[in-house]
């Protein structure tokens, strides 16, 4: 009993570590995309007001597509973001198995967490690639959108949902047991 | 729960301190205590027959059935 406690203890370790590593990574990654998108291209939108055809309708004109193109990108950057944040209950549910709390309905609540914001960032990034293809005015493939990597992020949701349904029982029978006498 | 559970009378009856109870069929007071007060789900068939034995009575002398909904004691 006290090798198997021991032996996870040292699992959950080696996997926080994984788990802030992946995390670091991806987070400079994400920075240096943004660095590199160049975000000062906003300043031109600012003089837009100033230079606008006052007859010419707003979503026409150049100006508003470009706009529309740039927080459109920083949409995705948000939601790229966002999804990091998942990574972070990644975290907690590890401290809460080091603490020796497997079912507790901490976990249980973390993992529906880490689920629904896979599922709204697969469809909020996919609707801002839609816009995105059609301010750039080039073909979106629905079909092919669905066969990119980060739509696998769907699957891993209901996978998720699943596992906290599962931490949920766990924890009744748990519980159960704990009251039987 | 419909069950109750008389444990606290037969202890009475039998003039026996749950402590002492508790020692003779081998479990915690707190976990005693949990039973006495209802709040259990379930009991082992292994404790019923401990506890039947240290008393000398029948689980029908422990357990009783009843309509009314009690709420364990708090």
């Amino acid at each position: 009993m006290y090798t198997q406690t021991k032996i996870m203890k040292d699992n959950t370790t080696i996997l926080t570590i994984v788990t802030y590593g992946i995390i670091l990574s991806a987070v400079s990654l994400l920075l240096n995309d943004i660095r590199a998108f160049d975000f000062l291209q906003f300043e031109e939108f600012q003089d837009w007001a100033k230079t606008a055809q006052k007859n010419e309708p707003w979503f026409t004109s150049k100006n508003a597509v470009k706009w529309s193109f740039y927080a459109i990108s920083a949409g995705i950057f948000f939601w790229r973001a966002y999804l990091l944040y998942a990574f972070t209950y990644f975290l907690s549910i590890l401290r809460e198995i080091e603490k020796g709390n497997y079912f507790s309905a901490k976990n249980s609540r973390y993992f529906k967490k880490i689920a629904n914001i896979f599922i709204y960032y697969t469809i909020n990034v996919l609707v801002l690639r839609f816009l995105l293809a059609l301010i750039k005015k080039s073909s979106f493939n629905f079909i092919q959108e669905f066969k990119s990597e980060f739509t696998l992020l769907i699957p891993c949701a209901l996978a998720f949902y699943i596992l906290a349904e599962l931490f949920e029982r766990a924890k009744k029978a748990e519980e159960e047991n704990e009251l039987t006498i | 729960m419909p069950i109750i559970v008389n444990l606290d009378v037969m202890l009475a009856t039998r003039k026996m301190k749950s402590k002492e109870l508790a020692e003779i069929i081998g479990i915690t007071t707190a976990n005693l205590s949990i039973l006495k007060s209802g709040k259990a789900k379930a009991i082992r068939f292994s404790t019923l027959e401990a506890i039947c034995k240290a008393l000398d009575c029948q689980p029908s002398d422990i357990l009783a059935y009843t309509d009314k909904q009690k709420t364990p004691n708090k």
